[in-house]
């Protein structure tokens, strides 16, 4: 029993005797020789548009604040110190790489060199580099070596975004397919529900309808998510034989517009009620567009106004001016600084994505109806790994360990 | 036609949008200099662009000004605007001894264009942008009713908000300017990061949808 | 009609008469109340501070004439603060309607510090593109801009020395009174070229821009009138932003005051419908 008491107690005795007094001091480490860096590897800097080279040597026994290591660029006459710092510094791990990039052990240094800023680094040229370690008066330096710096064709730091990407595209287009075969619930958007009513009541007040389809030009999604529902607008304003009035700040918005009005038109199968000039252009400046819609809502007194798209400060302006006409007002936009205005001023609103929602809700087409899926599949997912990388980044600070990186780097932004 | 009109654009469409999203994940200057190039052909279409919407603006005020329609003079000062502002830009300064170019001064003279600038489009801008001040307040005494919990809250919050902003509101309520910055700095800034997210996984689906040509509404037509 | 009901009802001239009141007074009669800066505008502040002399800085007026009232104050009190500093002072703006009001910011601010044209700043101003133009800048500075606003040729320039491109410059401030502006200087600049970055706009605009400064994408933001009446107490000149923080401080406790009386009378008209028996509004 004794005996086997002390087998025991041997090993918590070494665990003790090593927590007391470890291996290495600390102060040991300061005081070894100093000896050139060892391991040293210059490279092409992977993964960037060239001019670029990463250093990289083994860590030493001697590193400490106090210590400091040079980098060395050039060639006997012609060599000179480009960088200098701490030699407890500029890990590999402290280097903004991704691990599936990752060129070295984490606790090996990395230092990057790049042109600009006083260094001039050619691709195709080759360049020597040396590291020397200096402690106090003591300087010794690790032999040259040479590397050529070029560009690359893929940026593998980025491969966890493209691959995000094709996934929520796959999951986008999945979810279309599935749409396509059965029904698909779409919650009630208030807003949408009010145009017929908004319609329905321009029509009976005798009095026309004024869509405005934002700021934008045709490259942002606001501005195509406005056209589209335009054309369900048109198609519906057709049928009521009421007049519409869309005023524009881009001549090339006006012109697919004026397409899809006509479309929306010809569908309604009142191709003789279209008016050319339904779709006008203004100016392309903001305010002056904004006093132009102003005097027009003031004079024509629509008894409706779309407000579709995305705006800046003439928000409030147009919809102040609309609602002191008494004007039922709709608005939809993903400009988020003014969306507490239209909040305010219209009787509904859209916000964000629901704009995008909006083309979906009315025509109840299949693609529309699959791609609000997918983009539920997407939110839901970004829900999950916050939560979930919330919880790995807290085990990783309370454990101090690098393991939880190996989740959290798959949905870092990297360079 | 048929090809001209559908097949030949959605086919630009895919090529560009694959090459471009693509473009991204190569660093080599090559990928760059494409950018660079394609982002100035953008910039000519442009400009063809703006000389299609000035002559629709040109078009619809010469018919107003024909029929003598209400409003009508309206329309004559937008013409002597428009080519008064041009006539000036293109000018010959005395006082300076050269053309203006558009320029608004030369060597610290102020030219005639300048003058149209600071002593008209300045001031017009500023007061159209003013105009804010006032209509904040009519829209924020209509509508700002605690009509529920929610709006409630909300009224609370800007109503902090609004007293930390300004030095008077700090002196009256201390607490106010601590609370604004918290209020900004976290819940603000986590509710807008949301809102961004949405947009953005909408916008991506959205251009997804264009590049693979699933969505043509741009190409001004409906279905096929 | 009950005095509450009309109350609600009010001709909203009589709101603008209040506001316009509240802004003209203490301008006519300021007060100076004391202003507290904001870690934000601090951030700013103190990475120009910390730039040696002779470094570079360069500066985005992207607003145009609506947008003066706050963003000029901002651009006039950074310049001052850069000129004090003797940083090399570069000006430009991204949006064309802007270039006439930028240049003369510029031009007053370096006259007032006794800076010369060309030798201690020099104003770019306009080129078309936003995102294309950034690239070109962080390519090759003098292809985006062989000649500055006054055509003269930006190679020969003593203030552009050692300049090549957007890599070589030490801190870029985009005052934004929308888009283009700090996103994307951000997108095609700071996020391809490395340099620090940091961001002034409007006030409407500045509480979207919150998300850039938590992820340090932008180092520090000036946000409004505020801001600017911040930075000037900061550099210890006060202008027209710190003239403009009483008349603000006036409308706001105004706009507060109405919304509470607007509350008052909506809770008074419930109480009696609901009293009354009457259906509420």
């Amino acid at each position: 029993m004794v005996t086997a008491g002390c087998r025991m107690l041997r090993p918590l005795a070494v665990l003790v005797c090593l927590c007391l007094f470890p291996l290495t001091a600390p102060e040991a480490g300061a005081q070894q020789a100093l000896a050139p860096p060892q391991n040293l590897r210059v490279i092409d800097t992977p993964s960037d548009s060239g001019e670029g080279l990463t250093v990289l040597w083994a860590r030493a026994g001697y590193d400490a604040p106090e210590v400091r290591y040079q980098i060395l660029l050039g060639d006997g006459a012609e060599k000179k110190m480009v960088a200098e710092f701490p030699a407890d510094s500029h890990y590999v791990r402290d280097a903004r790489w991704p691990w599936w990039t990752r060129v070295d052990r984490p606790d090996a240094h990395q230092f990057n060199l790049k042109s600009g800023k006083g260094l001039e680094l050619k691709n195709g040229t080759p360049y020597a580099v040396a590291v020397a370690v200096v402690k106090g008066a003591e300087r010794v330096e690790a032999a040259p070596v040479q590397a050529v710096p070029a560009p690359n064709w893929v940026n593998w730091n980025q491969m966890n975004n493209l691959l995000l990407v094709l996934l929520f595209g796959a999951v986008v287009f999945g979810s279309i397919r599935a749409a396509k075969r059965r029904e698909i619930f779409l919650r009630r958007i208030p807003g949408l529900d009010a145009v017929d009513e908004a319609i329905g009541r321009a029509t009976e007040l005798g009095k026309p309808i004024l869509y405005l389809t934002g700021a934008g030009d045709m490259s942002e999604p606001s501005t195509i998510a406005a056209a589209v529902i335009l054309g369900r607008v048109a198609k519906r304003v057709a049928a009521y034989e009421t007049d519409l009035l869309v005023p524009h700040r881009d001549p090339i918005v006006m012109a697919v517009c004026q397409e899809i009005t006509k479309q929306s038109y010809l569908e309604a199968g009142k191709p003789d009620v279209f008016r050319e000039d339904s779709n006008f252009f203004i100016t392309t400046d903001q305010f002056s567009y904004t006093a132009a819609v102003d005097g027009i809502m003031l004079r024509r007194k629509p008894a409706a106004n779309f407000f579709m798209g995305s705006y800046f400060a003439e928000a409030l302006l147009l919809t102040e001016t609309g609602a002191s006409t008494g004007a039922i007002q709709i608005a939809g936009t993903d400009s988020d600084h003014q969306l507490p205005f239209f909040v305010t001023t219209c009787d509904y609103t859209l916000i964000g994505e629901e704009l995008y929602a909006a083309s979906a809700y009315l025509s109840r087409e299949p693609i529309q109806l699959g791609t609000l899926r997918g983009q539920d599949f997407g939110k839901a997912f970004i829900l999950v790994v916050l939560a979930l990388g919330t919880l790995l980044a807290t085990v990783g600070v309370l454990f101090a360990t690098d393991l939880p990186m190996i989740v959290l780097d798959l949905f870092k932004d990297l360079k | 036609m048929i090809f001209l009109r559908r097949q030949l654009p959605l086919l630009i469409t895919f090529v560009a949008g694959v090459v471009f999203a693509a473009q991204y994940y190569v660093p080599h200057p090559t990928s760059e200099l494409m950018l660079t190039e394609v982002t100035k052909w953008l910039q000519i279409i442009s400009g063809f662009a703006l000389v299609l919407g000035v002559t629709s603006l040109f078009q619809i005020h010469a018919v107003k000004i024909r029929r003598k329609e209400p409003g009508w003079a309206y329309s004559l000062i937008l013409y002597s605007g428009i080519l008064g502002t041009i006539a000036a830009g293109f000018s010959y300064s005395f006082t300076a001894g050269q053309w203006v170019n558009g320029k608004e001064t030369i060597n610290g003279i102020v030219t005639a264009f300048g003058w149209i600038y600071s002593d008209m489009m300045v001031p017009l801008q500023g007061t159209m942008f003013a105009i804010l001040a006032f209509f904040i307040a009519s829209a924020a005494y209509r509508s700002f009713r605690a009509r529920s919990r929610e709006a409630a809250l909300l009224l609370i919050a800007a109503i902090i908000v609004m007293m930390g902003r300004v030095p008077l509101g700090e002196m009256l309520l201390p607490v106010s300017g601590d609370v604004t910055q918290w209020i900004l700095n976290v819940l603000n800034a986590a509710v807008r990061r949301a809102i961004l997210i949405g947009i953005s996984l909408g916008a991506v689906a959205l251009s997804l949808k264009i590049i693979f040509g699933m969505e043509r509404a741009y190409l001004g037509g409906g279905k096929d | 009609m009950t005095f509450a009901e009309r109350m609600l009802h009010i001709d909203r001239r009589i709101i603008f008469l209040v506001i316009g009141v509240c802004t003209l007074l203490p301008l006519l009669y300021p007060v100076g109340l004391a202003i507290k800066v904001s870690p934000e505008v601090r951030g700013v502040h103190d990475y120009i501070e910390s730039l040696p002399e002779g470094s570079v800085f360069l500066l985005s007026m992207d607003f145009d004439p609506a947008s003066k009232p706050e963003l000029q104050p901002q651009a006039v009190a950074l310049l001052r603060h850069a000129f004090k500093k003797n940083l090399r002072v570069i000006g430009m703006t991204l949006w064309v309607t802007g270039t006439g009001l930028a240049d003369l910011v510029v031009s007053q601010a370096a006259q007032e510090m006794g800076k010369v044209n060309g030798k201690d700043y020099v104003f770019l101003g306009w080129s078309p593109g936003v995102g294309s133009l950034i690239i070109t800048m962080g390519q090759d500075l003098y292809k985006a801009f062989p000649s500055d606003y006054n055509n003269q040729p930006t190679r020969e320039l003593a203030v552009l020395k050692g300049i090549q491109t957007l890599r070589d410059v030490n801190y870029v401030v985009s005052l934004a009174a929308g888009t283009a502006g700090i996103e994307s200087w951000y997108v095609y600049g700071k996020d391809k070229y490395k340099f620090e970055l940091g961001g002034g706009c409007t006030g409407v605009i500045a509480p979207g821009l919150y998300p850039l400064l938590r992820s340090g994408q932008i180092n520090g933001l000036i946000g409004g009138l505020r801001g600017a009446a911040e930075y000037e107490t900061l550099i210890g000149q006060k202008g027209r932003a710190v003239a403009g923080m009483d008349a603000q401080s006036a409308t706001h406790v105004a706009i507060i005051m109405l919304v509470i009386l607007c509350n008052v009378f909506y809770l008074l008209i419930r109480t009696s419908r609901g009293q009354s028996g009457q259906p509420r509004g």
